[in-house]
């Protein structure tokens, strides 16, 4: 994925968890962003309108870290 | 009117040519008039009525949509009893509802057509299976057209809906309701509404509270009921829709006012087009009122939604009550509580518990006739929630009788039934869930002898204990999911009949 939409990408995590901590891999959405389910929802729209992607659901699910977020991210986008 | 039936042909007849329904089609908004839903549901109800399903229970798993919709009101209109079945659920828990509910016909999303051969394999009272899409539905009314049906019209007290709900313990619980139980509800909620006026469902279908009150309220009311196609777009979606209305779990509304607190950066403006802007933004252009259900609502986000000319009236109810007990109404309304009863409810508080009579009261659980014994008594329906009533006859809650922990999405989870899965694991000594704002915590008291003939050190044995959510977390739905472990040191502490308190589940100290 390009530095572009890398850092247009942790720029989002950061307007929805509203937070000062670093932004890295192994941040949790639940567990350190404190997303409830639905504003994990709310950010994957987001991700949505702004990469033009369409993100599967059941993928969804498993994402639990801020890295499995990027890596089926570059998955759709390369 | 005592039937959907009544409710429904009253509907076509007045709002003919109103838009009854707005979905999303590959993006694109479409729009089905009351006059094309009333074709459908001719259709499939004469379809039923011709296969031989007067009487039977036909299950129905999907998303919202038009076809969902159409089927519901298809049997329900007729002489059947509809199943609505939770879209979340693995395969093999809806097989047991629909092997349960003595379901003899399925409609189900053509999201599930790779178990179809499972579902057939593992439910032998199935005779058709079909898909809730325009071609699936197509060809299972095709050559049946709408016939004199007078005479197999429901009557008020047939069982129109069962909708299983979670228990205390054990298994979940088919709630029966009557015809008359759902059409007395929607007649005495309190909503000004009529054609024009507009509802995004953001809800899962399946639930009485969005099956009642979107749907069944909504074509009662004539209005245009817009469909959510998925939770990542509801906040688009309430801009591109504009509703006037919407119904939310308290979870919804906490995350928008996380937005809120964002856009107002901690503050809310004063001028008036910044308060617009703001609402324009989150809301879309038209969202005047927001029903909240399912869960207990922070007053706080009462008053910050007012400030920006949006009103949230909270309710309560349960399946059990069709499911609307009690509701804060468009012209009088109470901030903190749950509004007051519907007129066709009776309320009375027992040793600080909430009972319930009316016609609005379920028919009893399915199958369950002991279950039903301890939850309906003389017509009055033991809610489980604690509660008082204040001088205006408002409704407050102040907490559960029974141990069944309610999640901000609405959800109802019963704690015994997942720690009981982990009562074989020579790790674990003790095990309580708890909920959390971000889901269901498990809180573990390991087993001192069998961690040190183990030799695990702390990091080894979270390990092994989050092993173990994780097998147990692969069999339920994401919201029943246990997202946080935490380690106790002590025991937790007990009744003089060495039952767990889990009202001091939190507290981690040496007992003394």
């Amino acid at each position: 994925m390009s530095a572009a939409n890398n850092d247009r990408f942790i720029e989002l995590i950061r307007e929805y968890s509203n937070t000062d901590l670093e932004i890295t891999g192994e941040v949790r959405f639940r567990e350190d962003l404190s997303f409830s389910s639905l504003d994990f929802m709310s950010f994957l729209g987001e991700l949505e309108d702004a990469f033009d992607i369409e993100i599967d659901l059941e993928r969804a699910k498993n994402l639990v870290t801020v890295q499995d977020a990027l890596d089926y991210l570059t998955e759709l986008t390369d | 009117m005592k039937t959907i039936r009544e409710m429904l042909d009253r509907s076509f007849m007045l709002y003919g040519k109103e838009p009854a329904i707005r979905y999303l089609n590959k993006k694109e908004v479409c729009e089905l008039h009351y006059a094309d839903i009333e074709q459908k549901v001719k259709a499939i109800r004469a379809a039923l009525h011709a296969k031989g399903y007067e009487g039977k229970q036909i299950s129905l798993i999907g998303e919202s949509s038009p076809e969902w919709v159409e089927t519901f009101f298809g049997i329900t209109t007729g002489r059947s009893a509809a199943v609505p079945l939770d879209v979340m659920l693995p395969p093999m828990e809806f097989i047991d509802l629909i092997n349960r509910s003595d379901s003899e016909a399925l409609f189900v999303s053509p999201s599930f057509e790779k178990v179809l051969d499972l579902i057939r394999s593992s439910c032998p009272k199935l005779r058709d299976i079909v898909l809730l899409t325009p071609e699936g539905i197509a060809g299972f009314t095709d050559g049946f057209t709408e016939v004199q049906d007078r005479e197999y019209c429901p009557a008020a007290s047939d069982l129109a809906v069962i909708i299983f709900t979670s228990g205390t313990t054990g298994k979940s619980k088919g709630v029966m309701l009557s015809h008359e139980n759902l059409v007395s509800n929607v007649e005495n909620v309190e909503v000004e509404a009529g054609p024009g006026t507009t509802m995004l469902s953001v809800l899962p279908i399946h639930h009485a509270y969005c099956l009642t009150c979107d749907w069944i309220e909504g074509f009662y009311h004539g209005v245009t009921v817009m469909i959510n196609d998925s939770l990542l777009h509801m906040a688009k979606n309430m801009k591109r829709f504009n509703p006037d209305i919407m119904l939310m779990v308290p979870l919804m509304i906490e995350s928008i006012g996380k937005k809120i607190a964002q856009a107002g950066q901690g503050g809310l403006p004063e001028d008036p087009a910044v308060i617009k802007a703001i609402h324009d933004k989150i809301f879309g252009t038209n969202l005047k009122w927001i029903y909240s259900g399912g869960a207990a609502l922070n007053p706080y986000y009462i008053r910050m939604f007012r400030a920006l000319g949006v009103e949230i009236l909270q309710g309560y109810g349960m399946s059990e009550c069709s499911p609307v007990i009690t509701s804060n109404g468009m012209t009088e309304h109470k901030d903190g509580t749950v509004g007051r009863p519907l007129a066709n409810a009776q309320i009375r508080i027992v040793n600080g518990e909430i009972q319930v009579k009316g016609s609005s009261v379920m028919q009893g659980y399915y199958k369950m006739p002991e279950e039903t014994a301890e939850t309906l008594e003389d017509g009055w329906l033991h809610t489980g929630d604690e509660g008082n009533i204040d001088e205006e006859g408002y409704l407050t809650i102040t907490g559960r009788t029974k141990n069944l922990i309610i999640l901000s999405n609405g959800e109802n989870v019963s704690p015994e039934m997942i720690e009981e899965r982990f009562g074989m694991n020579p790790l674990i000594s003790e095990i309580v869930i708890t909920g959390e704002v971000n889901g269901l915590t498990a809180r573990i008291y390991p087993d001192p002898d069998a961690v040190e003939a183990a030799g695990l050190l702390e990091e080894a044995l979270r390990a092994k204990l989050q092993e173990a959510i994780d097998a147990s977390n692969a069999s339920e739905p994401s919201y029943r999911a246990i997202t946080a472990l935490v380690i106790r040191q002590n025991p937790f502490r007990k009744s003089t009949t060495h039952k767990i308190l889990r009202r001091y589940a939190a507290e981690d100290q040496p007992l003394q």
